[in-house]
Formats: structure tokens, sequence, C-alpha cells
């Protein structure tokens, strides 16, 4: 049980003395992130627009494989990545396995259909009047679009924050697809799992309060942005 | 007599097997102003949506400046606007709201026309502009939607009941504004309301729908 | 919203292109996580090979099975694995060649102070013979993994069939650390490497609850070995460095080193290498 107090005080040390491992973590972290969440954004805005706002044949199959991706298990999605960047796979030699940009891609794989899934609803929950306020108002079809998104801005960036926890929190991808490299590919969540395995508790608290502190920055920047969204 | 801006003939609408207008022919000349009276269900609405080229009509035809024209998202759609009974506001700040229409026709001046337009409504800039769309009562925000609207200076204005919830000083702001638009840039107007009494004093001529048809003309 | 984005991207992109950028040459290495645990890499193997030939290690630390499977997937070098039998099957394979015995330690099994079973000072089939007949509550690895590998060689070397199937046979398919608590746990005994109890006995202030019992039995050694992966079977294993770190694990300065590593004041390796 003292493990928890430890670890606790444990934590803020390790932040605070500028401890090497844990800031090489937290850089692994935050760039294994960073680099997932901007494609998880920038891929599946558009692509949960278009399924929001369109009807097509087939729409509510495809709907209905979105919502259930979204309990992929990481592990999972770990090994699917890493199929692809071992030597003998498809994307083989691209030096993409343990690396960050490697985990990156699984974790953008992980986020995808959170952000599919959350922005069809936004834009499907969007008033009916919307479509023809922007037409008659004279907005070309382009003009529509980007005003819709703008539109469900809000549910957007909830989803945004929903893929950020589930990304960042996350072991099985890295792990499997980075390889838990020290000083290179070990991120925060990996080496919480390593110490916990080693049967370090403490260290593995000190670690998960330092995982919150990272997420309790991003969550004051967005909260930020939020309060500039509704100028 | 040049080119009607509007014209419809032998435009027919039919929802869900069931015919909901039926006009043989109608023109909306520049600078007209119309009015439409009539029952709920007679059919105005549907006939304002037709004429801000929104819904195509099951047959006949719909044409702007002589041309028959689309209802896609186009060129027709910068000069023809219309203001729904209860309008929808963009989630952005009354200024916002009343400068879009600017904006995507990539105008200049804008801060100059939005508190012009504002004025024209009766809503104060200073205290307005910077407004959420959510702080705004059911009359101002009917106001705001329609600033934005007559800041585009349109060849057409269309509205389905504009005084519906407003008090009687601002439904004559109201008029003053549309007969300003019809003067200052020749904008047709073309108006439902239940509002006989206002309707009389802001129309050229008043068209009476009963079932879709038109039945008298005064 | 967009000044955001810009950051983020940029942040992101600077980690991911700098850090290849600043690799020079580099071998990759698949070991087993009891070896990574010991602490022999990070502290003496990874930084002396860099200061004596400039090359990084970057190793993975894995069970067993995974090791020598990702050797076979050419994701790595070079292995460092304690499971001769599973080696074989790889060079027979073609995967692994120029294996180099390097080092060795021993396994011990463990168990309660109280020693319920009654096992201390036998040899390992008696040993393994009574817990089974005492229906003591027994943690296995089940992953996998060299340690595994060892422990169910030597239900055979015993004479009995691994107790798969018993309740008493606990299967945790866990590290070792994990699987030495979940022992404890159920106060009973299990096997594991000198260097895992090693820690375990000082992360309980050298007083753990439980200790050796067995021990010395031949069976129990524990045979370290670096195999390079086979150039032929991946054309683009770096065959040159993989070489140069089995040259270097068996010269002479390097196995002295070992033999001096110390783990919590304790020595851990026997090194071994012809």
């Amino acid at each position: 049980m003292d493990f928890l107090l430890q670890g606790f005080l444990k934590g803020f040390a390790l932040l605070f003395t500028g401890d090497p491992e844990t800031y090489s973590a937290i850089w692994a972290t935050v760039g294994a992130s960073s680099l997932s969440m901007f494609f998880s954004l920038t891929i599946g805005v558009p692509l949960g627009f278009f399924l929001g706002h369109k009807t097509f044949i087939g729409k509510r199959i495809l709907r209905t494989i979105v919502d259930t991706l979204l309990s992929f298990p990481t592990v999972v999605i770990g090994l699917l990545v890493y199929a692809f960047l071992t030597r003998h796979g498809p994307l083989g030699g691209t030096g993409l396995l343990f690396s960050i940009p490697g985990v990156a891609i699984g974790q953008t794989l992980l986020g995808l259909p959170i952000i599919i899934a959350m922005t069809a609803n936004a834009v499907e929950g969007l008033d009916k009047r919307l479509p023809i306020t922007l037409t008659t108002l004279g907005a070309s079809p382009q003009q529509i679009l980007w005003a819709t998104v703008m539109e469900a801005r809000f549910s957007i960036m909830l989803a945004a924050m929903a893929a950020y926890g589930r990304i960042v929190s996350e072991v099985g991808i890295s792990m499997l697809v980075g390889g838990n490299i020290k000083w290179h590919t070990r991120t925060i969540t990996t080496a919480i799992a390593l110490e916990t395995g080693k049967g370090e508790f403490a260290m593995g608290i000190a670690l998960g309060i330092v995982l919150l502190a990272v997420a309790l920055l991003v969550n004051v920047a967005a909260t930020g942005l939020k309060k500039k969204a509704v100028k | 007599m040049s080119t009607p801006v509007i014209s419809l003939n032998k435009t027919r609408q039919v929802f869900s097997g069931r015919q909901v207008l039926s006009i043989d022919e109608l023109d909306i000349n520049q600078g007209d102003i119309i009015g439409l009276a009539g029952p709920n269900g007679s059919g105005k609405s549907t006939l304002l949506r037709i004429l801000a080229f929104l819904d195509a009509p099951t047959s006949g035809t719909l044409s702007f400046m002589g041309a028959e024209t689309s209802i896609k998202p186009g060129a027709v759609h910068r000069q023809v606007t219309l203001l729904v009974q209860e309008p929808y506001l963009l989630k952005r700040t009354v200024y916002a709201n009343v400068a879009y229409g600017l904006k995507v026709r990539k105008k200049s001046d804008i801060t100059t026309k939005v508190h012009n337009a504002l004025i024209q409504v009766g809503l104060d800039p200073e205290s307005f502009s910077s407004r959420q769309w959510y702080e705004l009562s059911g009359g101002e925000a009917q106001r705001v939607a329609l600033a934005a609207r007559l800041v585009l200076k349109p060849k057409v204005l269309l509205m389905d009941e504009p005084t519906a919830s407003l008090d009687t000083k601002s439904a004559k702001l109201i008029r003053k504004a549309a007969l300003k638009a019809r003067t200052d840039n020749r904008t047709s107007l073309v108006v439902a309301s239940h509002d006989l009494d206002w309707l009389g004093k802001v129309s050229d001529h008043i068209i009476y729908l009963e079932h879709g048809s038109i039945v008298e003309t005064s | 919203m967009k000044r955001l984005l810009t950051i983020a991207l940029t942040l992101a992109l600077t980690v991911a292109l700098t850090v290849p950028a600043l690799a020079g040459k580099t071998l990759m290495m698949a070991t087993t996580t009891s070896t990574a645990n010991t602490g022999l890499l990070d502290e003496l193997i990874v930084p002396q090979f860099l200061k004596d030939t400039g090359i990084e290690i970057k190793f993975v630390a894995v069970g067993t099975g995974k090791a020598l499977k990702m050797a076979e997937n050419c994701d790595v070098d070079i292995v460092l694995v304690h499971a001769p039998a599973s080696e074989k099957a790889y060079m027979d394979k073609g995967v692994l060649i120029d294996r180099t015995e390097v080092m060795y330690n021993d396994f011990v099994i463990i168990g309660p102070v109280a020693d319920p079973a009654g096992v201390k000072g036998m040899n390992v089939a008696e040993a393994l013979k009574t817990i089974a007949a005492k229906k003591a509550p027994f943690a296995s690895r089940g992953d996998n993994s060299g340690t595994n590998k060892k422990e169910l060689s030597l239900w055979k070397a015993a004479g009995m069939a691994v107790p798969e199937k018993d309740a008493w046979y606990v299967q945790t398919g866990q590290g070792m650390l994990p699987t030495i608590n979940i022992a404890n746990e159920k106060t009973g005994y299990t096997m594991t490497d000198r260097g895992t109890f090693i820690k375990y006995a000082d992360n309980n202030g050298g007083n753990p609850p439980l200790v050796v019992l067995v021990e010395g039995d031949k069976v129990l050694f524990n045979q370290y070995s670096a195999l390079a992966v086979n150039p032929e079977h991946c054309k683009d294993a770096q065959y040159d460095l993989a070489k140069q770190y089995i040259a270097w694990m068996a010269s002479p300065e390097t196995q002295k080193a070992i033999g001096n590593f110390k783990l919590l004041g304790k020595k851990l390796f026997i090194p071994n290498a012809k």
C-alpha cells in the first residue's frame, strides 16, 4: 500500500529534478502522440464529415464498422502494424519498426475510428437548416463544407480529447511497434509497464503521475483553444 | 418590359404523392415587392423555397434572369436570398453572422457594412456586435438574420413571416428596411405574412394562395 | 487553431527526424527480459561496446520465443538468449549462425521459508516429484521464455508430464518478478534465475518471504549465448557489426568485466567464452 504514497511523491521528484530517463520518455510520448493526433485529425475529420453528411449505399454498414473499430484492442493494432513493418512485411525495410513514427502509425489507427465516429455524429446532429442557410447566403460547395465543419467544432474538439486520451495512455502499440528501447522508443506507458513488470510498483505510480502532468498541460492548452473558438 | 428576375412556368410541387403547389405563371420583376398571403398549409413556404432555388419543382420551369437555373449551390444564390420563419444563426458572434455572406463573396469594408445593416434592423452595433449566438432573444435573432441578408444587397430577398416574433415598433423598422432595399438597390422582395395589415403597407400587390394555387391578386 | 496544429506537427516531426539523424552505427539486438533486468546490458555491455567500437546497441527485451522470432523476421541483427535447444532449432533452420557461448549463471528453486513441501536440499527431480505429490502451489512463467522452457525441461527430466491442467500449477504468462510475487501470494514454489532472485531479495530488504531451497544441480545450469542473424536468411542483417559484437563479448577484457559485474553487491555471471 505504501508504494502509492511513495510513488506519488516520487512522481513529482522525477519531474522537478529533470530526471533524464523520465524526460526521454516524456519526449517519446509527446512525439508519438503529436504525430498521431495530427494524422488522426487531418484524415479523420474529413472522413467523418463525409460519413455524417452524405447518404450513400452501405452507409449504415460503414458506420457500424467504424463504431466496432472503437473497441479494437491496442495490442492487436500493435500486432497488425508490426506485421506490416517487419522486415518481410509489405513495409519492411522502411526503418519504421522500433521507431517513434512507427508507433505513431499504430496510434493513428487507434485514434481514427474515434475521430471519424464522433465527427460523423457531430455533423449528423447539426441543425437541418444549416445547409440551406449557407446556400442561401451564397456559399460555394467548398465554403459550405468548411462552414459545416466549423459549426461542429466543439464536438470535434471533444473527439480530439477522447482520441488523445486513448492514444497517450496506450501500451500495446508502443510496446510491440516501438520495442520499449531505452532513450529511443521508451514512452511513459511502456516505461510504466516495464517497471511494474519488474515489481517496481512505486516507480510505476510515479510515471503515472508524470503522464497525468503531461495530459494536464495538454488539457489546459485545449481549454485555451476552446475559449478562442467561441469568439 | 425587361426580363423578370425570377420566372415560374407551369410549376408543380408534389411531396409524397400530394400536390402542394400549382402555379401556372409567376414573374418577379426587378424592384417588385410582392406579398404572399393565405392560411397555413396554403403553400407559401413551399413557393418561397422554390423561388429561393433551394427546392426544385417536381415539374415546370424555374428561371433566373430568363435562363432555366438548377438549385445546386451556385451564382444564383449570390443574388437570391431567403429568410426563413425561424432562422438559423451560425455558432458565432452577431458580427460574424452578419459578415458571413460578405466574407464568402470576398467583399471589402465589412465592418462599416455590418454596422449599417445592424442599425437598419434596429440593433445597436456597439452592444450587439460581440454577442454570441446563444445570447439573443427570438426577435433579436430574427433581426440579425435579416441584417445578414440585407447587407448582401441581393437582387431578390425572400422573407417568410419576418415579423412573427417582433413587436409593432420592430415590425415598422423591418418594413422601412425592406422599402429602403428596394429604393437603394432595386431589390425585389417576396414576403409571406399572416399580418395582412403590415403586408398591405409594404407590398405593391398581394398574392393569395389556397391549397397551393393562386386564388386572388390585389 | 492552425497555430496549435503547426506547433504540434513541428514538435512531432522534430522528434521523429532528429533522432535517426543523430544515430551513428547501430546494432539491433533482441534479448530476454531476465537478461535486461539484470542491468548487465544498460550498465556494462551497451556503454562499453559504444566506447570500444563506436557502435550503439539498441536492444528489445522480450521473451526468448519472441526474440528468436524477431531474428527470423529479420527485425534484428543479433540475439543474446539462454535457451540452447531453441537456439539449435533456429540454427538448423539457417536463421542464426556463429553461436558463441559467452557466460552462464544458474536457476534456483525457491519457496517459503517454512518449506511446507519439505524440498530443501533435494536435487531437482526429487524436489519436483515431491511438490507434485503434495500438490504444493507452483508458479510457472508459462510464456515460452527461456526460463519457462528450462522449467518445462526439468519436469520432463524428472520423468513427469508437465502438470498443465493441475490446479496447483499456476501459469502466470508474465515476467519473472511478477511470477515470484504470485508464488509468494500462494505460499508456493517457483523456479527463477539467480539474477532475478537477487533483485527480489533486495526489494525485500534482504529478507524475502521466499528463499532458495534447491540449487547447484547440474540441470539448473543457465547458458547464455550470442548468435548472429544469418545474412543469407536476412540480406539486410548487419552481419559485420554482429561479428564484431560476438568477438568483443568473447574478448578477455569483456569476459573479465562480465565476471566482475555485480548485481546489488552480488556476482551474477560466470564468463565462459572459449
